[in-house]
């Protein structure tokens, strides 16, 4: 069964081997899933946007608990706002999000629930992978774009973003391909106007961070 | 929306009238990869559409992309200056050919 946008990017985010997701995600990849909710919802025809607003077209719901939990949210919306505040909104939501998402990769056989302790005390939930292929060829699908002059899907392009969203580049390519392909990455990313919005809350939550941490 | 299509010297044109969005996305998308068939030289004139969405957008890249794999070529013509603000803002005018009139269009891909 092939992975949605919100699957694949926490897959992603997943550090393989230990189970844990990557602290570079953090605390983007919230804002990562968010997006790749909406992303699903506007290539599923339920929403569309344009750099000023993001509106409901199709309130039908798609049949994806995750993606009609937050369909029903905009739908419920008294004002209509543009993608960054949605994308802030859900992301307020990121925990239940990821949880029914680490559950969903456990079912389709891609992730196995670990459950022990952190430091000896704290309990602590991993999914560690015990199944590569989907991971492969998502990562397969991403190079094939980046390292290909080919004009990208429009699923493909908003993968793309929501991975340069969620810092994850520096964790998929050396520091030699990351500089050969910066400019291809943002090129294919900034093609969708919710990517340019996540990067822009991104960059929020980073001038934020810069500004109080100097009182920490 | 209302599509128009004519041939110009061998390459075919659709002039588009009204938004272009999730709505009308699906009926742009046909008529265009339709035209593009047999690796058809294709101009999507643009100068009666005042609205793109994202979905319109799409419609436009996933036009320009079969293009490029059946060995047609594909074009933007006229848009209004709002659209082609629009354009620009998502590097479509680095990634598709873009044209200020349809005649330049026909010209630059003719």
């Amino acid at each position: 069964m092939p992975l949605t946008m919100p699957e694949e990017i926490l897959l992603l985010m997943l550090d393989d081997k230990s189970g844990r997701l990557q602290e570079r995600a953090a605390p983007s990849g919230d804002y990562a899933i968010a997006g790749a909710v909406i992303a699903e919802l506007a290539l599923h025809g339920r929403i569309d946007t344009d750099p000023k607003r993001l509106y409901v077209v199709d309130p039908t719901p798609t049949g994806d608990a995750l993606q009609d939990r937050a369909l029903a949210q905009i739908v419920a919306a008294t004002e209509i706002s543009d993608s960054r505040f949605w994308i802030e909104t859900l992301a307020a939501d990121s925990d239940k999000y990821r949880e029914v998402l680490f559950e969903r990769l456990v079912e389709k056989g891609v992730l196995k629930r670990v459950e022990g302790k952190f430091l000896w005390v704290f309990p602590e939930r991993r999914y560690p992978q015990i199944s590569d292929k989907e991971e492969r060829e998502v990562k397969a699908r991403i190079m094939g774009v980046l390292f290909k002059d080919e004009i990208p899907d429009p699923r493909d392009s908003l993968l793309i973003g929501l991975c340069r969203a969620a810092g994850l580049f520096p964790l998929l390519l050396s520091g030699q391909e990351l500089d050969r392909v910066q400019a291809r990455i943002d090129q294919v990313a900034d093609l969708e106007e919710l990517n340019r919005s996540l990067a822009d809350a991104i960059r929020e939550i980073y001038a934020q961070i810069a500004r109080f941490a100097p009182m920490v | 929306m209302d599509i128009t299509e004519t041939t110009i010297g061998g390459v075919k044109v659709a002039a588009l009238k009204g938004r272009l969005d999730t709505a009308t996305a699906p009926a742009a998308e046909a008529k265009l990869v339709g035209l593009l068939d047999g690796a058809a030289k294709v101009i999507c004139d643009l100068s009666e559409v005042h609205y793109v969405s994202s979905a319109g957008l799409r419609v436009l890249l996933k036009a320009a992309k079969q293009a490029k794999a059946g060995g047609g070529a594909f074009a933007i013509a006229a848009p209004q200056a709002p659209v082609r603000e629009v354009l620009e803002i998502s590097g479509f005018d680095k990634i598709l050919a873009m044209y200020a009139t349809r005649d330049e269009a026909v010209r630059g891909i003719g």
